[in-house]
């Protein structure tokens, strides 16, 4: 794994980035017709903090690597490729957001980033507002056919959030009721799709690799993102259906949307207030309330999952909140991938070697889902899938309480996954980034509550939901022993 | 028979209803003088009394709803946090009093609004003269007091090309036209901060300011 100042001297030089954002100030008269540059160069400062270009170089030095038993033309022609491509991934402003993303997830990886980069990165992320009110006043207006002062009873003009695409302020209904407004860039939409357009060309480079797929895959899920989290319609929807499936005694509460409030650029929903992971943490939570806040992140997970039949792909802490009467509330439906049937059949299969920890069961859905065969070709990958497999999922097929805040054991998985990662051993499906995505969102928000949880016990509850017919395997304690030491 | 001043009045404002009535139905194009002056009820020949074309007809109801838009920003006692904020309020408060007659601008964008036309009395003119007055009210009411002519030209046109660009814009619901009005906003207040040490830049009078809205 790179150190911070190896991913440093990765970034694209100083100069050639500079130039590079001068370039974006297009005269006015050319850009009269054509379509609006977005991006605001001020806005762009915000992914030259270090942080933020810390994420960016770990991309870079990644793709870095497949190139290293390349000759020394081939190579230098590859990295001027990729020199491009991350300024101009550096100049595409509405990434801030899925950077800071990139960012967090990587900050999941105690080994490459160190505790302050975490704490930064949060604050970056909720601490910025790149609108001003007049254009915010504008949009609201655009949108909803009436000005905010008009349509609130009040409305409050600096972001309390920014959201990767937008930001999000507070404001208050005449009847009293406090709610998030989620307002978008305008025009951010249309100019994602031009975009990426511009950088598969560059991220062409890559295409003789035999990682182009798995590239591709992860290009895709970028851009499916970000296309996603510009449709605020759909968010609402998606919103509305996940709040449906939750109970009172779930203790989880979905933000209610206000549908004549919203539209596709706009979304008005119930603000639920509470505090984020590392304020809860402050507070020094007793280890029940640890457990109990753990538990309810797992339902969440699993209730979406098989009642909803969705992927909640953003598993970060900032899309939390802990409410102080103990309950969890969700509040980013931004990215969330509908399981097709194809998907929830491979999910169904599934549930086998969840249940009954069987290392044969195992070994057979994970050649399915990474399409591996018995060829000694395949035999190292196989090998560490299952191992992969194993340390993610044995907490749930074993039983028992289980001590997320084992370090030892989170080490574990993160090890298996960087070999694989270094052996380029990528081959899954196109959900498959979205998937591993969500395992380390959901266990490292587990490792840093340190719960202790029995995950076996809820995952059957929940997984009832399913109708899955489970009739011919079914979990023993007993069966399964001898595997659940990872 | 003697027309008095009111009746002119009247008239004129009738012309204005009436072409404003014809150019939402049938557009710029179709409409004709002779369609206007049938609507209100005078002569072809009367209509010319009042205003010499078509475009000055555009010209006069965009100067109108642009000094509605700059009395209503004017009460509104808008506070903002810096002078590109409130300039923002400021033209998009007049876009929003323009939207009727946004397709037809680029007649009068091409005539009396354009940087390159030369001094007149028209309305456009009255436009430009009370848009950039107000622009520099503004400035100042934020300590920002070294608008140059230059400074105030190259406002202008961005203007205008602002304009141009709503025009024809086919966004939903013209968003594009806010990210360009932010967009160029900023830069424009990037430029000046920027220059802001720079000796050729000074406050206008009133003789430079004649000079930048005719240059």
């Amino acid at each position: 794994m790179p150190t911070i100042a190896e991913l440093m001297r990765a970034l694209p030089e100083e100069t050639d980035r500079t130039a590079d954002l001068a370039g974006t100030r297009e005269p006015l008269a050319a850009a009269s017709l054509r379509p609006v540059p977005v991006g605001r160069v001020r806005r762009i400062g915000l992914l030259g903090t270090l942080q933020a270009r810390i994420a960016v170089a770990y991309l870079f030095y990644w793709v870095r690597g497949w190139f290293q038993n390349a000759g020394d033309r081939e190579k230098s022609l590859a990295e001027a490729h990729w020199k491009t491509a991350m300024r101009l991934l550096d100049s595409m402003s509405y990434l801030r957001g899925a950077v800071m993303k990139a960012g967090q997830t990587l900050a999941n990886f105690p080994d490459i980033a160190p505790a302050e980069f975490v704490e930064t990165l949060d604050k970056l992320y909720y601490d910025a507002p790149p609108m001003h009110w007049s254009l915010l006043r504008e949009m609201v207006c655009n949108e909803l056919g009436n000005d905010p002062e008009n349509l609130f009873a009040s409305f409050e003009k600096r972001a309390f959030a920014a959201a990767s695409l937008g930001q999000v302020h507070g404001a208050r209904l005449r009847s009293g009721e406090s709610l998030a407004v989620k307002i978008q860039y305008p025009g951010i939409a249309r100019t994602i799709g031009e975009d990426f357009r511009n950088l598969g060309l560059f991220l062409l480079a890559g295409r003789l690799n035999k990682d182009w797929e798995h590239v591709k895959n992860q290009f895709d899920d970028l851009r499916m993102r970000l296309e996603q989290e510009t449709d605020y319609a759909a968010e609402a929807a998606m919103l509305r259906k996940s709040r449906s499936l939750f109970r009172d005694e779930d203790g989880i509460v979905v933000p209610q949307v206000y549908p004549e409030l919203s539209t596709a650029r706009v979304l008005t929903m119930e603000r639920i207030e509470g505090v984020h992971l590392d304020k809860f943490l402050e507070a020094n939570p007793s280890q029940e309330q640890c457990n109990e806040a753990g538990r309810k992140v797992l339902r969440a997970w699993c209730r979406l999952q098989f009642a909803g039949r969705v992927l909640y792909a953003d598993f970060h802490p900032g899309n939390f909140l802990f409410l102080p009467d103990g309950r969890l509330g969700l509040i980013d439906f931004g990215f969330v991938v509908p399981l097709d049937e194809d998907l929830w059949g491979l999910f169904a299969r599934m549930d086998r070697p969840l249940t009954t920890g069987r290392r044969e069961d195992l070994v057979a859905t994970i050649k399915e889902w990474s399409r591996l065969t018995d060829a000694p070709a395949d035999a190292d990958q196989l090998r560490l899938q299952v191992e992969y497999a194993h340390v993610c999922w044995y907490p749930r097929y074993c039983g028992g309480e289980f001590d997320f805040g084992d370090d030892a054991d989170f080490r574990r998985s993160l090890d298996i996954f960087t070999e694989m990662v270094g052996k380029r051993y990528s081959r899954g499906r196109p959900t498959s980034p979205v998937m591993a995505r969500q395992q380390f969102g959901v266990r490292s928000i587990l490792y840093r509550l340190k719960a202790k949880i029995d995950v076996r016990s809820i995952c059957e509850q929940e997984v009832k939901a399913a109708g899955w017919d489970r009739s011919d395997y079914a979990w023993s304690g007993a069966y399964v022993t001898p595997h659940c030491t990872p | 028979m003697r027309v008095t001043a009111e009746t002119q009045a009247a008239t004129h404002e009738r012309i204005l209803e009436v072409a404003q009535e014809l150019l939402a139905a049938k557009g710029f194009e179709a409409t004709t003088t002779r369609d206007i002056a049938h609507g209100a009820e005078i002569a072809v020949g009367t209509l010319f009394n009042y205003f010499t074309t078509k475009e000055a007809i555009v010209a006069t109801l965009a100067a109108e709803a642009v000094a509605g838009a700059h009395r209503k920003f004017g009460r509104g006692n808008f506070e903002a946090d810096s002078f590109e904020e409130e300039l923002f309020a400021f033209v998009a408060a007049g876009l929003r009093k323009l939207k009727p007659l946004r397709q037809h601008l680029p007649v009068v964008l091409e005539t009396a609004l354009s940087p390159l036309v030369l001094a007149g009395e028209d309305d456009g003119q009255s436009l430009r003269v009370s848009h950039l007055e107000a622009v520099l009210r503004l400035a100042n009411k934020h300590g920002v007091k070294d608008l140059s002519p230059v400074a105030l030209q190259i406002y202008w046109s961005l203007y205008t090309g602002l304009l141009l660009f709503w025009a024809n814009d086919k966004s939903p619901r013209q968003e594009d036209t806010l990210a360009l009005l932010d967009h160029s906003l900023e830069m424009f207040v990037s430029w000046l901060n920027s220059r802001l040490d720079d000796s050729l830049i000074k406050l206008p009078n009133k003789k430079e300011l004649h000079y930048a809205n005719h240059c």
